[in-house]
């Protein structure tokens, strides 16, 4: 019935022209950048002879020990946003009364509008061994706080900056549940456990999926959260990466690590996602239900 | 599948939700205005910058009314920027970065577009910089306060101050919290051990590639600015295997938070802020300062003009009111370094400034310090560093 | 068909269901589990606003560094009038975010809509490109932007490439198209296009038709996207490190610099000051929202990006 006068694509294609001026064509110069090298002191990079040795650069221990070290505060940050935002989400969706759940939404959006530095000074100054809260620990006959500066500080600040990224879609994903669903399953007989297992999380999946992958993504590539509580500790691939762009101007080996950062993000998803369904197949097994035959 | 019906029907209802009806025109229009606004003051921001790449040298003529410095972190005394402003009237803003090569990398990378006047290189950065077109040649003319500069702290590579003007020199040492550390440290062997001990997980080392290896260099008698393989090897594995483990922090400003807040124990530092974060500290007396020993480094920041600074005028004005023998000491106060100044130090003790042998040297400990002279093997050292950093997040 | 599937195809079930007043019908049943994940949430929103809470204490801080309380007084914020730099990078930030959730809502929106109502051969590129988009971490583009930048404005001579304020929006704006992009497909999948067609029907031009029917349908993506595009933009660290121009530097580059060189309390203030301004802002629309008759679930939704 439709009445086409252009083409299907037509109204993409300031998105398109805007996306290609500004991130396929500097990511493809990029991507080009990693098969030169670096020509002198003061050269950034040079293309005339091209090769790959710049990837054997970057495929040392170093770059392997910093990824995993980032990988390691990427997925246990993800994991633990998780832990601690789904069971608030929930909440906030499901069980708040619906009057404050406008403010609820706001609540969490505020401190994203302090900026994320701030907000991480904040724990600076929160967990400062010479800060109140030590000095009060010390009264108490406590040791003065050691918190700062160690892998439990990474991953506070990682936690505490991306919280509100997996509320949020949580809170769409298990919004959109409703109560309609749940409640028949529970007249059904189904207990909590079940209700949750069974009818909650499975509608709410692709919704959790969304919040894991925000959480996820920028958290590979974030190197100042981490970096600001964690000190030493919190060195990431980001960290590297900008460093041979702002400090050794090696311009081509730097591109190198770019192309294999994102390279790597999108290995860990897909294995992520694949060992996610592997956990998943034998859970479903057990657990196979189909509400509709529930219902019927 | 006939019970799906009645919830599909709920869908659709509740896709027509009251914010459709709530989201009237006018409250769109009125978002579209005040995005409208910004592109306005977008568009007004960018008059009067000239083109990069266009830039007049200085004639003393009107002030421009922005300055923008490029230095390290806090190496100013606000209160002496402020009075410029106030006197001359260009607002200023002030960028930091923590190492020379961030600073070159910066203004190269750049082309010209980085929007820097007035930039703070140490001394042996000033030829290979001057060489690649990053620095504008002073106009001595404008600078008249020149005269009140000791001759013998002139830039080695630039004695007449074509491109650079002393600005600071210092040194490296270290700091240590005797309530943790109960014995006496003198040397950056004693460094080297503390480390690996009362203050293993506790240590802040310099952000710096050049400072890193130099522990090692100068504990072991090596020169620091070698370019031998073996020592650079060297160096490389005791950063890497041994001491990286023990660091907690890479900071090349303690003075912000590391010293007061006391969040490490033993603390590379360049004496300038080891001096401004014992004076910020609670309890300055249990900090020690140790100059670095049996040798270490000494350096020199200068004064200097990026090549494409869109404020030129100003940016000669600004150096020459830095240069006044009165903001020269407002600065060694704030900053705790020697500026290079004639009668500076005579000056600072006759204001009874605090922790002046922090600040100022007798000749035979200067005779300890090595200068830096080339800018070759920073590649190198950036590498030792990655690894090192890599290594002591693990 | 499974109820999974239905809800997507749907998109939006049963929201109805969560505007109802009144508590969930079984809560008497549980109530030891409801009441322990509300105090479990009692606590995260605790754990969101500690640092928060601490920001606004120490704002009062006399002393010379922020960390280190020492008296309190309102000097920092008196210092706020004196040290023009501050409010000039929050009017930096405030410009390009602005202008960059403008650009990504108009450009993300159009996107959303072709994707949703005229999917095609082209999709499966135009989508690889958004998702490609999406998972490059922002250091990946950062270090991207800098050189093209350069290249655009000083070897080919677009002046317009060397402008701090242009360079910042074009760097945070490609995320937030992607995201609205997103937002709006999802909302306008979720309803079948029958209203478009009814007006086509009924002689409806095609522009006619987007401009009454189509965007309207897809008004509350639009605005979530908006929203969520404008807050990625001012907190946009990385990118604005490094593509910003020395005189226009933005907020967060700001606070990244004081964060080595010495944080004073006026930050603090700064940072205060715009809380406060931003819970007015959230009540304003709040009130406004209310007025025209929304209840407070839907703007629940429309905050948080929900359709």
């Amino acid at each position: 019935m439709r009445r086409a006068v252009a083409p299907g694509f037509a109204l993409a294609l300031p998105a398109w022209i805007w996306l290609a001026a500004f991130f396929v064509a500097p990511v493809g110069v990029v991507f080009w950048y990693s098969f030169g090298y670096k020509p002198g002191l003061f050269g950034t990079h040079a293309n005339d002879v091209l090769s790959l040795d710049r990837y054997a650069e970057v495929l040392t221990p170093t770059f392997f020990d910093t990824f995993a070290n980032t990988l390691w505060v990427g997925v246990l940050g993800t994991a633990l946003c998780f832990v601690v935002g789904a069971p608030i989400a929930y909440w906030m969706a499901l069980k708040a009364p619906a009057r404050v759940k406008g403010l609820l939404i706001a609540l969490v959006m505020v401190p994203f509008w302090t900026n994320f530095l701030v907000r991480t000074i904040g724990w600076l100054i929160l967990l400062s061994p010479e800060g109140w809260l030590s000095s009060l620990l010390q009264d108490l006959g406590f040791e003065p706080l050691g918190v700062l500066q160690t892998r439990s500080a990474v991953l506070l600040g990682v936690v505490y900056n991306y919280l509100p990224l997996m509320i949020l879609p949580l809170f769409v994903a298990f919004d959109r549940v409703g109560d309609v669903v749940r409640e028949a399953s529970s007249d059904l007989g189904g207990t909590p456990l079940r209700t949750f297992a069974r009818v909650t999380f499975p509608l709410a999946r692709p919704g959790i999926i969304v919040g894991v992958l925000l959480v996820y993504i920028p958290l590979m590539g974030d190197y100042l959260t981490a970096v600001v509580l964690g000190g030493a500790k919190g060195n990431m691939v980001g960290q590297m990466l900008a460093s041979q762009f702002q400090t050794a101007q090696n311009w081509a080996l730097g591109s190198a690590m770019a192309i294999m950062l994102v390279l790597m993000i999108v290995l860990s998803i897909v294995a992520l996602g694949a060992l996610a369904r592997l956990i998943a197949i034998p859970v479903r097994a057990r657990y196979r239900v189909d509400l509709m035959e529930e219902v019927a | 599948m006939s019970d799906q019906q009645p919830i599909r029907i709920l869908a659709e209802r509740s896709a027509v939700p009251g914010v459709l009806r709530s989201l009237s025109r006018r409250q769109l229009l009125s978002m579209t205005a005040i995005a409208a606004g910004g592109l306005l003051l977008a568009a007004c921001s960018d008059g009067g910058r000239p083109s990069p790449g266009a830039v007049a040298r200085p004639t003393g003529g009107p002030l421009e009314d922005q300055l923008s410095i490029y230095s390290w972190a806090d190496y100013d005394d606000p209160a002496l920027l402020s009075a410029f402003t106030s006197a001359s009237g260009p607002k200023i803003i002030v960028d930091s970065f923590g190492s020379n090569p961030e600073l070159v990398a910066k203004l190269t990378a750049a082309k010209g577009t980085s929007g820097y006047d007035v930039v703070v290189p140490s001394s042996n950065y000033i030829p290979q910089m001057a060489a690649n077109g990053l620095l504008m040649k002073l106009n001595k003319e404008l600078l008249p306060n020149l005269a009140h500069m000791d001759t013998q702290f002139a830039v080695e590579s630039d004695p007449d101050s074509e491109y650079a003007i002393c600005k600071a020199w210092g040194t490296t040492g270290f700091v240590y919290d005797t309530t943790v550390i109960n014995r006496e440290l003198k040397t950056w062997g004693d460094f080297m051990d503390a480390a690996a001990n009362e203050a293993s997980g506790k240590t802040s080392v310099l952000d710096d590639p050049g400072e890193l290896p130099g522990i090692y260099f100068w504990a072991n008698g090596i020169q620091w600015e070698t370019n031998d393989e073996e020592h650079l090897a060297a160096a490389e594995d005791y950063l890497v295997n041994t001491l990286a483990k023990h660091v907690s922090v890479f900071d090349s400003n303690p003075a912000n938070g590391t010293i007061p807040q006391s969040t490490a124990v033993l603390i590379q530092a360049w004496n300038g802020s080891a001096r401004q974060g014992i004076m910020a500290s609670s309890t300055p007396e249990k900090w020690r300062w140790v100059l670095g020993a049996p040798n270490t480094e000494i350096f020199m920041d200068t004064w200097a003009v990026s090549a494409t600074a869109p404020h030129p005028e100003a940016s000669h004005a600004f150096i020459n009111f830095m240069l006044k023998p009165e903001s020269q000491l407002a600065n060694v106060a704030y900053m705790g370094s020697h500026t290079g100044g004639a009668g500076i130090e005579e000056l600072a003790r006759a204001e009874g400034l605090p922790y002046l042998d922090m600040i100022f040297y007798t000749p035979e400990q200067v005779a300890t310090m090595q200068p830096s002279t080339t800018t070759e093997g920073i590649a190198r050292r950036v590498d030792i560093y990655n690894k090192m950093k890599a290594a002591a997040s693990a | 068909m499974t109820a999974r599937e239905m809800a997507r195809s749907t998109g939006v079930p049963a929201a109805a269901s969560a505007a109802r007043p009144g508590p969930a019908v079984h809560r008497h049943r549980t109530p030891i589990r409801h009441r322990l994940l509300l105090a479990w949430s009692l606590v995260g929103f605790a754990f969101l606003f500690a640092p928060i809470v601490v920001i606004v204490a120490y704002s009062f801080n006399t002393g010379r560094l922020l960390v280190s309380f020492e008296d309190f007084g309102i000097e920092s914020y008196l210092a706020l009038f004196q040290k023009q730099v501050l409010s000039d990078a929050v009017s930096v930030s405030l410009r390009a975010a602005g202008l960059s959730s403008l650009i990504a809502s108009g450009l993300g929106t159009l996107a959303g809509i072709a994707l949703a109502r005229r999917p095609g051969g082209w999709t499966v590129w135009f989508v690889g490109i958004l998702l490609l988009v999406a998972v490059t971490p922002s250091i990946v583009g950062a270090v991207a932007l800098l050189p093209w930048f350069v290249f655009l404005g000083q070897d080919l001579g677009f002046g317009v490439f060397n402008d701090g304020i242009a360079r910042l929006t074009i760097g945070s704006s490609l995320f937030s198209v992607a995201v609205v992009a997103y937002l709006v497909r999802a909302r306008l999948i979720g309803m079948q296009a029958n209203l478009e067609e009814a007006a086509a029907d009924l002689y409806s031009t095609p522009l006619r038709t987007l401009r009454r029917v189509t965007l309207p349908l897809a008004m509350p993506a639009i605005l979530s996207g908006f929203l969520l595009s404008f807050t990625f933009s001012l907190d946009d660290t990385i990118v604005a490190a490094f593509v910003q121009v020395s005189g226009t530097t933005p907020w967060p580059v700001y606070v990244l610099s004081a964060l080595r060189s010495g944080l004073r309390p006026e930050i603090a203030a700064l940072s205060t000051g715009m809380l406060l301004l931003t819970l007015f802002a959230l009540l304003v629309v709040a009130i406004i929202l209310k007025r025209a008759g929304d209840s407070t679930a839907d703007i629940a939704k429309t905050m948080a990006g929900g359709s």
